[in-house]
């Protein structure tokens, strides 16, 4: 318990319009009101293989672009608790990010994963022995672009096995997702980053008190291929978070052949590629939705 | 006939004492209002009355009974002084109905809710209604809004306060259609300015805050709302000791109501809900609501109803238990567009 140097009219605050992080495809930004809001949390709910760590990977390239392209002039940490760690698909699209936008890096002769900062985290206790590291090392940063972005994919997999259902072991699963939630929180508003947070899903199991299917935001249901689920770690979690958007598929199993050579997102590509974002809860974001593909060069979203 | 002591003009004490005010006691526990009404005098002159009689009465031996009297109000006074306290519109017409007319000033009203049930929303509109300038039947106050999430956006404050203005200005034109529009018009900028924003990080800030908004409010008096967003999320980590915690919250809780009362200004504390297991099965409740529910004056639940958002008068000294449905739009709050049974009464 630190500061008797805390000057509460130091809180007072003349704050800004929140700074927005495109996610690198125009239709999606128009659908988030510009992209990710930095200071604040942003969490990304979806199954298994529907895109998720695709947008996390783009918009840790997304830091980089000057902020007159919608980018943070930023690196980013990315926090990955899911193994492996996709570095041949971070490389591919760092390969088409640098064409794309040969200028940022043309004077420097570095290239887009050099500003891509990825640690692993293996347990809560291995994330909170990082933070204290994270505030050091954005404040005393020689790096070219200065942390702006912090990725965490995912939060569900750090919980997976560690905690029991009893009411106790919940009591104390709680108290870690605020003190988590707190941490990052305080981070993004010390030194205003965007920060994303990636869960997943579980299949909706009525119990009988109703709880499990607790209503949480604009959508009534939430349907992942056919079925109904929820964002994992229940209420409390939810709690935590300022904005959640669902991405989800439709039941797509039928694979059409895709050709390579289809370098555009026209409607050629398989139905089964289709996700759709939606916007559960803002404090700032109409309920909206989006639907977009996961093409080689990256998301890509649909006209409406 | 202490009365006749008191240094006022013949006429003034004969009213007096004629009105049956014989003793310092009698006089010192009415207000200069009803003293000026029941004496036939000015409230300037019943105003000299109670000064003087308190005067008196100070410097004279008193018993412990009579510093019980001074100081204390009838019922009449405060049955009046709360029909007379200004209320803050929710701008859904159906919601300050189940209020009482909108959000009450002195008082402390905790709003909870799930998350994206809109208890964010409707700190951002009150932070800007209650800036509603006197002419249009508002406060004409100041606002302050304490974050401990993060979740006040300016640009969604900025569109809510824009909504605002221009409804003001429908408001202004319709009423003074024959008037010139001579006074200061109330721009989305200046709502903005009006609005004190303090960012909270932990709950050691969040204590030195509260401690400190006494001493902020009494530089800036027009303040007539607090709002805080949300009261319990700094909380709810693991304490070492629940002990502190609970008292700490007690604490906080009673100087928000001393607050409310000492300047005449709302607080609005939005809460989280949480699980709780009780008689045997997960029930919803508001976060830490043991700890403190005692120090709220009136307690509104907000939650979903098939499609429609609903907010319950959980508890009020004197609301009736009633639920009314709401929407959040881009403009605010504002009442849900199907108006049949939108109010229920329970």
């Amino acid at each position: 318990m630190q500061n008797g140097k805390i000057k509460p009219e130091n809180l007072l605050r003349r704050s800004p319009t929140n700074r927005k992080l495109t996610t690198g495809c125009e239709i999606l930004d128009g659908c988030l009101r510009g992209g990710i809001s930095c200071d604040s949390l942003t969490e990304i709910v979806a199954e298994s293989g529907c895109g998720k760590t695709q947008l996390c990977l783009q918009l840790s390239l997304c830091t980089q672009l000057p902020i007159s392209h919608g980018g943070l002039n930023g690196s980013s940490l990315y926090l990955h608790s899911e193994f492996p760690f996709p570095f041949r698909r971070l490389h591919q699209l760092s390969h088409t990010f640098h064409q794309s936008n040969p200028s940022i890096y043309a004077n420097y002769n570095d290239n887009p994963c050099d500003h891509v900062f990825v640690q692993n985290v293996h347990s809560v206790d291995h994330l909170f022995d990082i933070m204290p590291r994270i505030d050091g090392f954005v404040g005393n940063s020689k790096t070219r672009f200065p942390l702006k972005l912090i990725v965490l994919d995912s939060v569900a997999a750090l919980f997976r096995s560690e905690f029991d259902n009893t009411p106790s072991d919940l009591k104390k699963r709680s108290s870690l997702f605020f003190k988590i939630s707190g941490k990052l929180k305080q981070l993004a508003s010390k030194f205003d980053l965007a920060i994303v947070i990636t869960n997943q899903v579980t299949d909706l199991v009525e119990t009988s008190d109703g709880l499990s299917g607790l209503r949480i935001g604009n959508l009534r249901y939430l349907y992942s291929s056919g079925r109904r689920v929820v964002p994992s770690l229940g209420l409390a979690w939810a709690n935590c978070v300022n904005s959640r958007f669902f991405i989800s598929r439709s039941d797509g199993s039928i694979v059409k052949d895709r050709s390579e050579k289809d370098e555009s997102c026209s409607s050629s590509v398989s139905r089964s590629a289709k996700r759709r974002l939606d916007i559960v809860f803002s404090p700032y974001l109409p309920g909206s939705s989006c639907e977009f593909m996961i093409t080689r060069e990256g998301i890509c979203a649909v006209q409406a | 006939m202490e009365a006749w002591r008191l240094p006022l003009s013949s006429s003034i004490r004969g009213k007096l004492i004629s009105a049956g005010y014989t003793s310092l006691p009698s006089i010192s526990s009415v207000s200069s209002s009803d003293l000026a009404r029941d004496v036939n005098i000015t409230e300037e002159e019943a105003f000299e009355i109670l000064r003087l009689a308190n005067q008196s009465s100070g410097s004279s031996s008193c018993n412990g009974s009579r510093s019980l009297i001074n100081g204390a109000k009838n019922a009449w006074d405060m049955l009046h002084e709360e029909e007379s306290l200004p209320r803050i519109t929710t701008s859904c017409s159906d919601l300050d109905s189940i209020l009482g007319g909108g959000i009450s000033c002195r008082d402390v009203t905790e709003i909870g809710g799930v998350p994206g049930i809109g208890k964010t929303q409707i700190g951002i509109q009150l932070s800007v209604n209650v800036q509603i300038p006197r002419e249009c039947g508002g406060l004409g106050g100041k606002a302050i809004y304490i974050d401990t999430e993060g979740s006040f956006m300016v640009e969604r404050a900025l569109q809510i306060a824009e909504a605002c203005v221009e409804d003001m200005e429908e408001y202004t034109g319709y009423m003074h259609k024959h008037f010139q529009a001579n006074q200061v018009q109330m721009k989305p900028k200046d709502i903005l300015e009006n609005i004190f924003y303090f960012r909270v990080c932990s709950y050691t800030e969040q204590i030195a805050l509260v401690n400190y908004l006494d001493k902020f409010i009494s530089e800036n008096k027009d303040v007539k709302v607090v709002i805080v967003d949300s009261i319990t999320f700094h909380f709810r980590q693991d304490f070492d000791d629940l002990v502190q915690r609970t008292r700490v919250l007690s604490e906080m809780a009673l100087k928000f109501m001393k607050l409310a009362k000492k300047f005449s200004l709302a607080v609005v504390l939005l809460n989280q809900v949480t699980t709780k297991y009780t008689e045997g099965s997960f029930q919803l409740a508001l976060a830490l609501g043991d700890s403190w529910s005692h120090s709220c004056t009136n307690r509104v639940i907000l939650y979903w109803n098939g499609d429609e958002r609903y907010a319950y008068i959980d508890k009020s000294p004197s609301l009736p238990s009633a639920s009314a449905s709401y929407t959040v739009t881009s403009r605010g709050l504002r009442n849900s567009s199907s108006s049949s049974k939108r109010v229920k009464m329970m």
